[in-house]
């Protein structure tokens, strides 16, 4: 773990990215004020810029813009969360199958994962919530949908070359059970590219949804989601232009940090790749 | 030869696939699409009889195979919010996106591989430091945002540069661009309008700098990682010990064997400047694919978000395809895999 | 050769070749020299759903009243006569109300050059009555006669006031026959943008989604002719970057301001930031098919639950009044005397509580592109929860919210809020009718609500606007009050229409009746 403070760049991204993780979990505590922050307005108190009062100022319902950004943190990483999490299970499921299965199976999965990744990132998950419908939900399962492949294809290239390899042979040979060997050792080998994989994928993930959100087609309001905060700060860009701004650097700052660490990962398991 | 016919018939495949993913998709569309090509007062009778006029009580398969023959006429419907055919709507547009991505792309490519390349040199130093920073920096940066604070800062504050559009209005009765190409800045500068092209490339600075910047991250840090690896290589030990200058060996071998790979990620960061077009269009009122995705998508104009699927797989799969001839060219070890 | 291209000094030149560019560009921020003097730049959310006229029901209107003519024009709030001839001089009623005549302008042409005649307008009407976006306004309109080349004479089947409705904004343009007989041979003839008017503009070119550039039509009746010959309209979705092309000067006039960047245009000496009545309204509708918002206690104590001053006031950002029912000020019926809600939360504990009221869940649906909306909405989920009402919000597109209230309203929203307006000047038989007559399916009347008592207020009513208006008055009042008391819906607000004009031009003034246009013949510098 000692890894992740192992320069200023790497310890400065783990420290925010505590912080966002705390602001996520005791946000209620910490917040200057909570009942704004989850959505209570108070109309008299519209766009005061920021100040000792209002750090970050207040938004078009007087809402406290600290508050409500620590507010945002839980979404964005309980999206980020449940999309890898969800697409790896369902990606390392289906890269299992194909790889351990092979011939049709293989194929078929192998064939339908091509389909998706054919499509830029991203424009799959905008179509898919465009036909699903605005919301929070929708907007996670149209994520999993353009994530899974990324797994299914990750898992599947390391199932098959383990398949192949002669110690599998060897202990099928002295009466070990296909499944258990090839599970075991491809669990093994895969447990390493997945982590990186899902680390580096988190930040996307956030980026994703906060765009999602930006363009109306992800959580709606008065959810304290930074993308959406972003799209209701913009009409105010020019002169209430904390909105906005804030709500923006929340996502670029947990993206950030999460970029970072998912380097820092993969340098420390994968150290083929000279660095600093 | 045969890579390739393999490599087009399963593009080929997979643009079926993608169309019938996206047609089926379509049908689950909660509101009733003939509203808004009617308007918001129609009647019930109005609407019913839209339906019918549009198809919309046939079977599904009945209609993806009619779909399916006219989109390959060239006949890619209606769409429902303009009343335009959706193909002309996609061609009228294409240049105003690809004109836009010409310059992130180039942008991005040339700071990138510059960058990455004095990161290298530099590595371990505080430019190193610097530069790893932005990079990172860009691919972390959601694109609507960085829009909105050029936006702001660079036309709002500091009125540098315009805030929006693609040309000044006014340039359509002072200084209009000859069509030649469709391509506006093109044009302009084939046809000696300069004035066109310096407003043209005015409006172009912030859209650009707004898309380059998860591409420049994504070259940048290639270049630099690949560069640091290729001159680890023992060949280019070799080289040194022949006496070989350091430029020579930089230039002619490194940076020659470390391109592959910078290749690949342009290819791959185009896509993204794909989608990234949504928000930059978005953001700047650019008239291009991107803003009539997004229109298309908020009004769930069906027959626009299949055209625009349908470009966008066709355009990643083109450039997925330049892209590995590009690298094949470059490293001919590609064949023997 | 020796290579001079040393590694560093090559980035240098990048380096300095690439500011220089940048400094070239940002001092080419010098704003335009003089553009062509007869070009009026203009930046509008108006989006064309249809350039047919006769078709036209939406957004498009902000065109449509430069290209098309109706009969007469009804003027803006103060000014007297009431109504202006536009293609026809004269006009007049028979005792009983059921026969007007019209006498025609002469000398009125179409685009093409055809004269506007007695049969271009029968014609028109006739269309417009059979397959009009607005036809229903029609309603009375038996037959059109047209005795000669400059006479029409309307028969209708019940008194009604032809001049308010062959003035309407929707459904009563004068179009070309030529063009009635080409859209019926096709019906996407008008989209590429050709039209069919006589009005003093026609359109020059129509990029769609992005612009629309009309030009001034020679031959038009008017004998002072437009200071501008071209208008050349952006078709800009977003307020912030309409109002920042023109405070930037690229465009010299934008009609969709934010209404919360009004404070600071009010400082700004180039603009006057004119405040006008306007014929919109925000108002919502409870299920009255669902329990228990089929108890009025229920409504009454929801209703009782709103800070209508702070809703007014996010939602209009100081340009809007609360509303008294569901007619906006200003507007025929609109009585002053109508009663209104006001917060009082204790009294409306009490009477859910009386109801038996408890867990109760509240579905509200909104307009997702109508920010006004967006911004207050929170405020009413805010309100239902400070009287233990729990509240979801759901903000869909506008076309699918109204089409989910009318395909199942016993599974529909529970609160159903919109902006609304009159298709003419008269909210009795539009607003008082449409939102809340109980009607088979579900059009307008979005809560469902079947009074016998309000239906038969309003259908007398009705009738009797053609021929006395006073007492069709009582009878609507009556009815605004039966709204107050039952509480079929919530009436939020009456919103003003800002205009920002640069001080440099002068524009016409907002007309109520036609609260989607703009008049561009009127337009020209101060």
């Amino acid at each position: 773990m000692s890894f992740l403070f192992k320069d200023k760049l790497t310890g400065t991204a783990t420290v925010m990215m505590l912080i966002f993780i705390v602001a996520a979990i005791f946000g209620p505590w910490i917040s200057p004020n909570a009942k704004e922050g989850a959505g209570a307005t108070n109309v008299d108190n519209s766009y005061i810029g920021p100040g000792w009062q209002h750090l970050l100022g207040t938004d078009e319902l007087g809402r406290d813009l600290l508050s409500r950004i620590i507010y945002g943190a839980r979404p964005a990483l309980l999206i980020a969360l449940a999309v890898v999490g969800f697409a790896a299970i369902i990606g390392t499921l289906l890269g299992l199958i194909a790889g351990y299965a092979g011939g049709w199976i293989d194929n078929l999965i192998m064939r339908v994962s091509e389909l998706f990744l054919s499509f830029p990132p991203l424009l799959l998950s905008l179509v898919a919530v465009t036909f699903l419908g605005p919301g929070l939900i929708n907007a996670l399962i149209a994520l999993i949908i353009s994530w899974w492949p990324w797994y299914a294809r990750l898992i599947r290239v390391e199932a098959s070359i383990i398949k192949s390899k002669p110690y599998v042979e060897i202990s099928a040979a002295m009466g070990v059970p296909d499944r258990i060997i090839i599970l075991r050792h491809i669990l093994r080998n895969v447990t390493t590219p997945l982590i990186v994989q899902i680390a580096a994928d988190l930040g996307t993930v956030i980026l994703a949804a906060g765009s999602l959100a930006f363009i109306g087609l992800g959580a709606q309001p008065p959810s304290a989601d930074w993308g959406l905060m972003v799209a209701q700060g913009r009409n105010l860009i020019f002169d209430q232009w904390w909105i906005s701004t804030f709500s923006g650097l929340a996502i670029f700052l947990a993206v950030l940090s999460f970029n970072i660490i998912g380097d820092a990962l993969r340098d420390h398991f994968d150290p083929r790749i000279a660095r600093q | 030869m045969k890579i390739l016919w393999n490599r087009l018939s399963s593009a080929l495949l997979v643009l079926f696939a993608a169309s019938f993913v996206t047609f089926t998709l379509a049908r689950v569309i909660p509101s009733d699409p003939s509203l808004a090509y009617i308007g918001p007062k129609a009647t019930a009778a109005d609407a019913a009889q839209l339906r019918i006029t549009l198809g919309l009580d046939q079977p599904i398969p009945v209609q993806y195979i009619k779909y399916l023959g006219e989109t390959l006429h060239g006949n890619w419907g209606y769409s429902l919010s303009t009343k335009q055919p959706v193909l002309q709507e996609i061609i009228d547009r294409l240049p105003a996106t690809l004109e836009l991505v010409f310059f992130a792309m180039s942008f991005a490519l040339i700071c990138g591989v510059a960058m990455g390349v004095y990161a290298a040199k530099y590595r371990g130093r505080i430019q190193d430091s610097i530069i790893r920073i932005l990079a990172i920096a860009g691919v972390s940066m959601p694109a609507f945002w960085l829009g909105l604070l050029l936006q702001m800062l660079f036309a709002g504050r500091l009125t540098w540069f315009p805030a929006t559009g693609q040309f000044d209005i006014d340039l359509k009765y002072d200084n209009p661009i000859t069509k030649i190409t469709g391509f506006p800045i093109f044009d302009s500068i084939v046809t000696g309008n300069f004035a066109a092209t310096v407003n043209g490339l005015h409006h172009m600075v912030l859209p650009a700098l707004t898309l380059s910047a998860y591409s420049f991250g994504l070259i940048s840090r290639m270049a630099r990682a690949n560069l640091l690896e290729v001159m680890s290589q023992d060949y280019i030990k070799v080289a040194r010990a022949y006496g070989l200058s350091e430029r020579i060996v930089f230039f002619k071998l490194a940076l020659r064997n470390a391109l592959p790979p910078i290749v690949t990620i342009t290819g791959l960061s185009t896509a993204y400047l794909i989608t990234g077009t949504f928000f930059v269009e978005q953001v700047y009122n650019w008239p291009g694919i991107g803003s009539f995705a997004v229109n298309s998508l908020i009004s769930i104009d069906y027959p626009a978000i299949m055209g625009i699927t349908l470009l966008a797989a066709i355009g990643y799969l083109v450039i997925n395809f330049i892209v590995d001839l590009i690298h094949a060219k470059l490293d001919p070890r590609v064949w023997m895999r | 050769m020796s290579i001079k291209t040393a590694f560093s000094s090559r980035r240098v030149r990048l380096v300095a070749v690439t500011s220089t560019a940048l400094l070239v560009f940002a001092s080419l921020s010098v704003p335009n020299a003089a553009h062509a003097a007869s070009v009026f730049k203009v930046a509008t959310s108006a989006a064309v759903t249809t350039w047919d006229p006769v078709q036209s029901f939406s957004t498009e209107a902000f065109y449509m009243t430069n290209i098309y003519e109706p009969l007469l024009w009804k003027n803006a709030d103060g000014i007297s006569p009431e109504y202006s001839p536009a293609l026809a001089t004269s006009w007049s009623a028979s005792k009983d109300g059921k026969t007007w005549t019209f006498k025609l302008r002469a000398g009125a042409t179409f685009h093409d050059g055809s004269a506007v005649n007695a049969a271009a307008v029968k014609a028109s009407l006739e269309s417009s009555k059979k397959v009009g976006g607005a036809g229903f306004i029609w309603d009375a309109l038996k037959t059109v006669d047209a005795p000669s080349d400059d006479t029409v004479i309307l028969n209708l089947s019940y008194a009604a006031p032809m001049d308010l409705i062959a003035s309407s904004t929707y459904g009563a343009y004068i179009v070309n026959p030529k063009a009635l007989a080409a859209v019926a041979a096709d019906s996407k003839y008008y989209e590429s943008g050709k039209d069919g008017g006589s009005g003093p503009y026609t359109i020059s070119s129509y990029k769609s989604g992005s612009s629309v550039v009309l030009t001034a039509y020679a031959k038009h009746w008017a004998s002072e002719k437009p200071a501008y010959s071209t208008i050349d309209i952006s078709i800009v979705p977003d307020g912030i970057t309409a109002q920042q092309m023109m405070t930037s000067g690229q465009v010299d006039w934008s009609t969709n301001i934010p209404l919360t960047s009004l404070t600071s245009l009010k400082r700004n000496s180039k603009y006057s930031v004119i405040k006008y009545k306007s014929p919109f309204n925000y108002v919502g509708y409870f299920n009255t098919l669902r329990a228990p918002l089929n108890n009025p206690a229920v409504r009454q104590a929801l209703s009782m639950a709103l800070n209508y001053r702070e809703i007014t006031a996010v939602g209009g950002q100081g340009y809007a009044t609360q509303a008294r029912g569901p007619v906006p000020a200003g507007i025929y019926p609109y009585d002053v005397a109508t009663p209104q809600y006001v917060m009082s939360r204790e009294k409306a504990k009490a009477l859910l509580a009386k109801a038996g009221v408890k867990d109760l869940t509240i579905k509200i649906t909104y307009a997702s592109e109508n920010s006004a909306e967006a911004r207050f909405v929170p405020l009413i989920k805010d309100a239902f929860e400070a009287i233990g009402v729990k509240a979801e919000v759901q903000g869909i597109l506008f076309n699918q919210q109204w089409a989910a209230a009318k395909k199942d309203p016993a599974n529909a929203q529970d609160l159903f809020i919109v902006k609304y307006w009159p298709t003419y000047s008269d909210a009795g038989v539009d607003n008082l009718w449409s939102l809340f007559h109980s009607s088979a399916k579900p059009f307008f009347n979005l809560s469902y609500w079947k009074n016998t008592t309000y239906d038969k207020l309003i259908d007398e009513a009705t009738e009797l606007s053609g021929s006395d208006k006073a007492a069709a008055q009582k009878l609507y009042s009556q009815a605004m009050l039966l709204l107050y008391k039952e509480a079929p819906g919530i009436y939020l607000y009456d919103e003003a229409q800002v205009s920002v004009v640069p001080k440099k031009f002068s524009i016409p003034k907002y007309n109520i009746n036609y609260p989607f246009s703009a008049f561009f013949a009127g337009v020209k510098l101060a």
